[in-house]
């Protein structure tokens, strides 16, 4: 199983414009932040202290969540690309259990995942470096790692769902630029979920990815926000933190961090049980 | 002779379309075995049962006496398999895919290593193991395919087409590789081919057609049932010859200046040549081929079909 990860894993990275597809969405929000978003999130607040050092963390950890989907969900390519091709065949013909094959495929999909988001944390703390802010401590470092491991696993656990479905390179492709394009949206990271309908932001509280990107908002933002809203008024603090996204509020009262950890783990749990049935289904 | 590969009585249908209709046949140890069909005759479907690949409907497949559907994996273990289309990875290397593949026969890394370097020498591409699978020719990517079939020595070679799409040059070679092989080795070969001339070097043909077998046997017994030597004479001038012939009663076609007759045997044509010596300017013994055979097993079908329909 790990020999066929490891396959899996040097596929992937050969294929640069795998690598650079799965990052494309990230590059995009990127780009769009700092020529137009950042700027438009920032009017529409007052001044406060460490205001550009609160936005840019809230940003980086937009980034995470997404870097979380689209990477896991690049790697996913290989599975389907062997589907397409029918490569797959060599593999069935060979004395490997078909349930190793498909650990395979889950388990380099995890690591690239993973991979890919450390790399991100590595970059962001190196952004935070550059333009003079403070850069994350050793705790809030095992802190992002741990929610990067959860989640890249509910990522990982829903995309696996989603591609059981797919047959074809092309359908993939397709499902992968609309997923690139809608998450950002649906996890309330290019517009703070605070200026979007009600009926948005239910869908957002729904959506997991949304909570990934909760959780890595509370990590990051951590310290910003204590400088920021150290003289103001409790219930400010409050109404930014829902306004941007830090925490849900769900049925009048805010999500808790541990909400959120166990909407992950539930969310990695229930799609991977769903995924087995329908490979299951489908193999009868 | 022991039998290594036996199929009795095997039916696949997709749907309500039958692409193997009550198949039977046996392939003997050590021996090289064409199974020749056009496409869609239910070779891959036959085979894909072989390798476990598909469930059959009903009938039995026994291989070196374990049998499909019960002993799959141990079957998996008994077959190097050259798919028709290549399944290797293009972007890694010759040494990384067939490493990965060995990982698949739970090989331990020195008997991996022995493995590929066995392998390479045996299909001579010890001198391509860096280079990516991918920028590799056609006949290349061949024998790094027969390589990967014979990681894990299994008993029985199956090569699907294993010569479609190669230039003649490259089709010689992959042929020459793989006659050593079985003859060096004593492995058995069993091959699916829609080239008659391919077929030709093998102990045993089996003939698939829409599913069903229309023929089989030694190649050279093929031929024996399957056609008649012609001879062909050219004439000085045609009149005299033609009222020759047509007195002898012998059956016969014109060609332009030339007479076709159907012989039982090649040895046949010598009275006949003996006889009328001076109204020959030219002759020829067309030993008819396996070509002719297949064709005319085909077309046989076909007329049938055609008068069926009618």
């Amino acid at each position: 199983m790990l020999g066929f990860a490891r396959r899996n894993l040097l596929l992937y990275f050969r294929d640069k414009a795998a690598v650079f597809f799965s990052l494309l969405a990230v590059l995009i929000l990127l780009a769009l932040y700092v020529f137009f978003l950042g700027d438009l999130i920032a009017s529409g607040l007052p001044n406060f202290p460490a205001k550009d050092w609160l936005l840019l963390s809230w940003i980086i950890a937009g980034i995470l969540a997404v870097t979380a989907v689209t990477t896991t969900l690049g790697a996913f390519g290989v599975m389907v690309e062997d589907r397409s091709t029918h490569a797959y065949l060599d593999f069935y013909a060979s004395p490997i259990k078909r349930s190793s094959l498909f650990g395979g495929y889950v388990i380099s999909s995890i690591v690239i995942g993973i991979f890919m988001c450390l790399m991100t944390l590595f970059a962001a703390n190196a952004i935070l470096f550059f333009t003079g802010e403070e850069i994350l401590s050793f705790i809030q470092l095992t802190k992002v790692i741990g929610v990067i491991f959860l989640s890249v696993a509910a990522s990982g656990s829903m995309i696996l769902f989603l591609v059981s479905f797919f047959k074809t390179a092309n359908a993939f492709v397709a499902a992968s630029t609309l997923i690139g394009t809608l998450l950002g949206f649906l996890a309330g990271i290019y517009i703070p979920i605070g200026n979007l309908s009600a009926s948005l932001q239910t869908i957002i509280k729904f959506f997991p990815t949304s909570h990934s990107a909760a959780l890595f908002r509370q990590l990051l933002m951590e310290q910003p926000m204590q400088e920021a809203f150290a003289h103001a008024p409790r219930l400010a603090k409050e109404e930014f933190q829902l306004n941007m996204g830090v925490f849900f509020e769900i049925y009048g009262s805010s999500t808790s961090p541990l909400f959120s950890v166990l909407y992950l783990i539930g969310t990695a749990i229930v799609f991977f049980a769903l995924s087995i049935a329908v490979m299951k289904w489908k193999r009868s | 002779m022991s039998k290594i590969i036996e199929v009795n009585g095997l039916r696949k249908s997709y749907g309500s379309i039958e692409a193997v209709k009550d198949v039977s046949f046996y392939v003997e140890k050590g021996s090289l075995f064409s199974f020749l069909g056009t496409n869609g005759a239910g070779k891959s479907t036959t085979i894909s049962i072989m390798l476990t690949l598909l469930q059959h409907d009903a009938g039995e497949v026994k291989v070196n006496g374990l049998t499909v559907g019960k002993d799959d994996e141990a079957i998996r273990k008994e077959i190097g398999v050259v798919f028709q289309n290549s399944f290797l990875d293009p972007l890694l290397s010759v040494r990384e895919n067939l490493d990965i593949r060995a990982r698949l026969y739970g090989m331990s890394k020195p008997e991996r290593l022995a493995a590929i370097q066995r392998v390479s020498a045996v299909v001579d591409i010890s001198s391509i193991l860096k280079r990516r699978y991918g920028k590799l020719s056609g006949g290349q990517k061949r024998r790094v395919d027969i390589a990967r079939a014979l990681l894990h020595k299994p008993n029985i070679l199956l090569l699907d087409e294993p010569t479609t799409g190669l230039d003649p040059q490259n089709r010689k070679q992959i042929w020459n590789t793989i006659l050593q092989l079985q003859r060096d080795t004593n492995m058995t070969v069993f091959l699916t081919t829609h080239y008659i001339e391919e077929a030709a070097n093998s102990n045993y043909v089996v003939v698939m057609k829409e599913g069903e077998i229309i023929a089989k046997g030694k190649p050279d017994d093929l031929k024996d049932q399957y056609s008649a030597d012609r001879l062909m004479i050219t004439a000085h001038e045609k009149e005299p010859l033609r009222t020759q012939l047509l007195e002898s009663q012998l059956l016969f076609t014109e060609e332009g200046y030339s007479f076709l007759i159907n012989l039982p045997t090649t040895a046949d044509a010598i009275p006949l040549l003996v006889q009328y010596q001076d109204y020959i300017s030219s002759f020829e013994v067309r030993k008819s081929s396996l070509d002719d055979v297949f064709i005319k097993i085909h077309d046989g079908e076909e007329t049938a079909d055609h008068v069926r329909i009618r």
